[in-house]
């Protein structure tokens, strides 16, 4: 009995797959097909969120604008605001720049011994321009004098680096009397030197003690007379003024107005 | 041709087809989405920018009241005029309350420019505050004059805290002499505690360029301070007026 095989040709062993009647076409066919597929996906999604971005893009474009114009519109309230900012720094800077006049007075009256005495007392800090026959005089005149200014825009009339310094004149019972008062001198904070300049007695014949005649000095008897030279420590920089300095508005009190 | 050689053909063919569509189709679709996205970001930084910018317009306006407030007051330590007569009354009213004779007063040369210390805000320009040279006079005791200084010095202080406080004109004393009275009007130990005290001093004016509160100042709301402010509407400027 002959042996049949009841498989078709073109299935048997050995046939590749896909070598139908179209030999791939058909799987070709559908892989082209997905591909397009998936490229016009791409494509859709890609024009989608172009679509949206723009939109998003005009509408934050369009609330930035807004937010500016807002901004440029209340632009003088900053501007105003930046001006109370900076004038209240310059006032800051100009007050700390000042040198305490009243505390070192305070400190000469309080170190000077009592065996001296003070006929003259001068001090001056930075340069000092208006002295002598610079001024006009005018005797506790209200008239709305045009007083001279500045041409340059300059802050402190004592800027920092200023070495205020004083002279003392006066006379004293004794040269040791003038000694001390050198030494005491030294004793006020922030005195950088003392030094003398002349302390002069001067010999009258019989002149001794508090019930002497005045000498052509000025001083009793042959006290001496002496003039010290007090030198202050320079005026320091102006510490960099915060970013906020307040302005205390309600104090009006304590003032002359 | 083999069959194998025709299903490569034909799935080189496919890739090629595929390929053409993503370079000439889908890809410049991508630059463009991705072109897009960066206009998007550089549009919300902008938007963060503004709305900051305007944050802080925002809160400027609500400061507004109390930065008027301020400059006005800083109008009495620094005004935009001379002020002379205000000055002489300050100067009487101290004297009279620290019991000093307040003599003389006469102006002085203008006073040389020497430094710089002047205050900017960052991105503000520089106050360049114009100096006023004076000469004061005043009799009286070593303590009263002491005092004295102390109040000029207490017209404008700064507090413990660093708040500026302003209740005068703001002076810088330069040199201050002292002598034994010599007007003969006291007499006996009375006449021998009497000091005379020259002191040279400097005021400030603001620039003629300023005024007090700036040459527009914003009205929002109603003006605290006083002065005759005009009122509009919280974003329109306007001029307002104010003597310290």
């Amino acid at each position: 009995m002959r042996a049949v095989n009841l498989i078709p040709a073109a299935q048997r062993g050995g046939a590749s797959v896909g070598a139908g009647r179209s030999e791939g076409g058909v799987y070709a066919l559908l892989a082209l097909l997905a591909g397009v597929a998936v490229l016009a996906a791409l494509y859709g999604h890609a024009r989608h969120e172009i679509s949206s971005r723009r939109g998003q893009a005009a509408s934050l474009t369009a609330q930035a604008q807004q937010a500016q114009a807002a901004a440029s519109q209340l632009a003088p309230f900053a501007s105003f605001v930046a001006l109370r900012e900076q004038r209240a720094q310059a006032v800051s800077q100009l007050v700390a720049s000042r040198f305490d006049w009243a505390n070192v007075f305070r400190e000469f009256g309080r170190v000077l011994p009592p065996t001296t005495t003070i006929s003259a007392l001068s001090g001056t800090v930075g340069s000092s321009a208006t002295t002598g026959s610079s001024t006009t005089s005018s005797t506790t005149s209200s008239s709305s004098t045009s007083a001279s200014k500045a041409a340059a825009t300059v802050s402190s009339a004592t800027p920092p680096g200023s070495v205020p310094t004083f002279t003392l004149t006066g006379c004293a019972t004794s040269q040791a009397a003038v000694a001390k008062t050198i030494q005491r001198l030294r004793l006020i904070d922030g005195v950088s030197d003392v030094t003398l300049q002349s302390s002069t007695a001067t010999a009258v014949p019989g002149a001794t003690g508090s019930a002497a005649p005045v000498g052509s000095n000025g001083c009793a008897g042959s006290d001496p007379v002496f003039s010290i030279a007090v030198t202050f420590e320079a005026l320091p920089q102006a510490s960099s003024a915060s970013a906020a300095t307040t302005v205390d508005a309600s104090v009006p009190s304590g003032g002359a107005r | 041709m083999t069959g194998r050689d025709r299903i490569v053909l034909i799935a080189i063919a496919v890739l090629a087809v595929l390929g053409a569509g993503w370079v000439l189709v889908v890809s410049p679709e991508k630059k463009q989405e991705r072109k897009i996205a960066a206009q998007v970001a550089e549009a919300q930084s902008q938007l963060a920018s503004a709305e900051g910018q305007l944050a802080s317009a925002r809160q400027a306006q609500q400061q507004y009241q109390a930065a008027y407030a301020s400059i006005v007051s800083l109008g009495k330590a620094v005004p935009a005029s001379e002020e002379v007569p205000s000055l002489i009354y300050e100067l009487e009213q101290a004297s009279n309350q620290k019991n000093v004779d307040f003599s003389s007063i006469a102006t002085g040369a203008a006073a040389s420019s020497t430094s710089s210390a002047t205050a900017a805000a960052p991105g503000v320009a520089p106050t360049g505050f114009t100096q006023m040279p004076f000469t004061f006079v005043f009799n009286g005791t070593f303590a009263g004059l002491d005092h004295l200084f102390q109040q000029l010095d207490d017209f404008t202080q700064r507090s413990a805290s660093g708040a500026l406080q302003v209740s005068g004109r703001l002076l810088t004393i330069q040199s201050v002499k002292l002598a034994p009275a010599t007007d003969g009007v006291t007499a006996g130990k009375a006449a021998l505690e009497q000091l005379t005290g020259t002191i040279t001093a400097t005021a400030y004016v603001l620039p003629a360029s300023q005024g007090l509160t700036g040459a527009a100042s914003p009205a929002g709301g109603a003006s605290s301070a006083s002065g005759s402010g005009s009122s509009g509407s919280p974003t329109t400027p306007a001029i307002v007026k104010a003597n310290p």
